[in-house]
């Protein structure tokens, strides 16, 4: 497999060489061209635990995922990926190590990397958008989206950072989510909804842009549904 | 056929956007509301390109029925033109000898002899949702395409896949046809459906495709749940 990510970081796409006989995983609904010789199926992720009533809980509330497999037959094949929103594409290569993904910033990644509904979500009090995360276990390549560009803090103690920035963390952080202000009229007046406190040492992936903040700017201005 | 017209596309490939250097009385047909700056000496006049019944042709295209057409009278002036979406800008050189199927709302400008008509695709763009209409572009002279996104070119020699919302242009010796991902059975119906792998649009023959990297019927949906919600 060879992987060319072009036209960063503004507008970039991940084009994909494939050779025959193997597979890529994506988030479905980012194929945007592909040689029609690809076979592609999709499968639907649930979170683990909870029994019936909590998977279905958790497809309730938006946590899901739907994964598309992308596999080339007897000849090599390419394949072009995208994310929604402009922005840049980062390729993480996991090694034995684990890595903790925003679920709206999972792009795609090779079959040795297990996706996971990782753990419970929540759902933002302020705007109703849920999020959640995925763990990525395992060896090969992840690749992740960004709204705007990608940056790297390199965690050595203590950090915080507003939950709609994050991209992804790794897994030797320990981490807890809180309200960004002590009180709830703070939390909510300042617009910092969510943040993450750190703790550790690992890298954490920021966005320049906030999804979230864009989202209720252009959404706002619409009619209502 | 007309002398070709200078210009140059800028800030390429996320906010780019299409300056025109017209020579005395050369004129260029422009997406309406597209002209962002120019110099004072040109000329614009707003018309329906085509007669009466060939803008509402293109007003079912999803284009707006008016195009506005730019002179410049008497010294050559420059034109700034941008698209209403931030993205990338094409040049194609039209010959004559074959046409350009350019996605409805893909049009930013055109040399007078380009002829530009809606084709509406019925059928063929009957089931999906983003529905794939297109001008036919025809004649001899200059065209310029814009993207949401970055544009990539394909040169397609056998066959290929694009999902809808991707398509920019393609040339008409490639043969197309929408349809379900991997035919329409129950299984890949259901990886079309649940999988939001739209409708895909199947390239066959030899020729030249560009496509788009980001989607704005997904943009749209990406937008959707962050509107007010009726209270009643």
């Amino acid at each position: 497999m060879k992987l060319e990510l072009l036209h960063q970081p503004d507008s970039a796409v991940a084009k994909v060489l494939l050779d025959p006989q193997e597979e890529i995983l994506a988030e479905a609904g980012a194929m945007v061209a592909m040689s029609s010789s690809i076979d592609v199926s999709t499968t639907l992720r649930k979170g683990k635990g909870g029994g019936v009533l909590g998977g279905l809980k958790r497809m309730v509330a938006g946590e899901s995922l739907f994964i598309s497999v992308f596999r080339s037959g007897g000849s090599a094949a390419e394949l072009y990926l995208s994310p929604t929103l402009m922005g840049d594409i980062l390729p993480y290569t996991l090694s034995g190590t684990e890595l903790v993904i925003q679920s709206t910033s999972y792009l795609a990644s090779t079959p040795g990397v297990q996706i996971d509904l990782g753990f419970t979500g929540f759902k933002s009090l302020f705007s109703g958008e849920s999020l959640f995360w995925l763990t990525a276990n395992g060896s090969g390549l992840a690749l992740l989206n960004a709204f705007g560009s990608v940056y790297e803090i390199d965690v050595d103690g203590e950090y915080v950072v507003d939950t709609g920035h994050i991209v992804a963390f790794e897994r030797t952080l320990d981490y807890s989510i809180s309200k960004a202000n002590k009180s709830w009229a703070g939390a909510f007046f300042s617009g910092e909804g969510f943040v993450c406190h750190f703790k550790g040492k690992g890298k954490v992936f920021c966005q320049t842009h906030n999804p979230g903040s864009f989202g209720r700017m252009v959404g706002g201005k619409l009619p209502p549904r | 056929m007309s002398s070709a017209i200078a210009y140059k596309i800028e800030h390429s490939p996320a906010y780019a956007s299409l300056k025109l250097n017209l020579k005395p009385e050369q004129s260029v047909t422009v997406e309406a509301g597209a002209m962002a700056a120019m110099d004072s000496c040109i000329d614009m006049k707003s018309k329906v390109k085509g007669g009466l019944g060939k803008g509402i042709g293109r007003m079912f295209g999803g284009e707006s029925l008016f195009t506005s057409e730019f002179t410049a009278k008497g010294q050559s002036g420059y034109l700034y033109v941008s698209p209403g979406v931030p993205g990338d800008i094409k040049h194609y050189a039209l010959d004559g000898s074959r046409s350009l199927m350019v996605q409805s709302s893909g049009f930013v400008a055109a040399a007078p002899g380009v002829m530009i008509d809606s084709k509406f695709q019925g059928f063929k763009g009957f089931f999906s949702g983003e529905s794939l209409f297109l001008l036919k572009v025809t004649g001899e002279g200059d065209f310029w395409f814009s993207s949401f996104g970055a544009i990539i070119e394909i040169p397609v020699d056998g066959s290929y896949v694009v999902d809808t919302g991707y398509i920019v242009a393609f040339e008409d010796t490639l043969n197309y046809k929408v349809e379900v991902l991997n035919g329409l059975s129950f299984k890949n119906l259901k990886t079309s459906i649940f999988g939001g792998e739209g409708l895909v649009t199947h390239f066959s023959g030899s020729g030249k495709l560009w496509i788009q990297t980001r989607n704005v019927a997904s943009f749209v949906r990406f937008i959707h749940p962050f509107r007010p919600v009726k209270s009643n």
